[in-house]
């Protein structure tokens, strides 16, 4: 099954819902991966928001 | 752990083309697993063939990458955040295309068609054309990153 991206938060997800934000605004039109390791320690991280560590989509439609 | 306060550099790993998500996420796993301070892991699509790394120092990278499949080997040097900082927030697809301009569709049912743009939508990232060859001129919306801009706005 082709990943989906929550659209509200642009987390790369397997399901139907995004757990983190329960929302089921889901897209499989994405590109770009960003994966956040050490949210606390990471420039990247820090520069687009994220608190979390996750894996991320760049860009969702 | 020594590198706590380091900070980060970027670097550059090159992989087997259309395989970057697939080391990303391997790498991911074995930072973890071994405690490696890789801080965060970037794919970006127009980066075909390498992905960054962010990480304090050079010699991390290359032990973590020594038994990932289709990592290939670490690209001399570093980068700066500020390198990278156009992977982070992409341009919408439409950027560059404008009302009146002649486009050609590069996919789909109508590639090859030359046609003139009505409509430029950049929240949806689609843009709303009206073919050339067409008897009856109808407008077709089409996605942004399907077109080829031919001619830039036209004054008629």
């Amino acid at each position: 099954m082709a990943e989906m991206v929550c659209r509200e938060c642009h987390r790369i997800l397997k399901g139907q819902t995004c757990p983190v934000c329960g929302s089921g605004n889901l897209s499989s039109d994405w590109s770009g991966m960003v994966i956040i390791i050490d949210p606390k320690r990471s420039e990247i991280a820090k520069k687009i928001g994220i608190e979390t560590p996750d894996r991320y989509a760049l860009k969702v439609r | 752990m020594a590198s706590e306060d380091e900070e980060s550099a970027i670097f550059v790993v090159k992989t087997t083309a259309n395989q970057e998500r697939s080391v990303a996420v391997m790498l991911t796993q074995i930072a973890k697993k071994d405690r490696l301070d890789i801080r965060s892991i970037l794919a970006p699509d127009e980066l075909k063939g390498y992905i960054l790394i962010e990480s304090p120092r050079a010699s991390i990278v290359e032990q973590a990458i020594q038994t990932v499949p289709h990592a290939r080997s670490i690209v001399k040097g570093q980068s700066s955040l500020d390198e990278i900082m156009h992977f982070l927030t992409p341009k919408p697809t439409v950027t560059g295309i404008t009302e009146g301009a002649i486009i050609e569709i590069t996919s789909g049912p109508f590639k090859g068609e030359k046609a003139r743009v009505k409509r430029v939508d950049e929240g949806h990232e689609e843009i709303t054309v009206e073919l050339f060859d067409a008897v009856v001129p109808i407008p077709i919306t089409i996605r942004g990153d399907t077109v080829r801009v031919l001619k830039k706005e036209e004054q008629s």
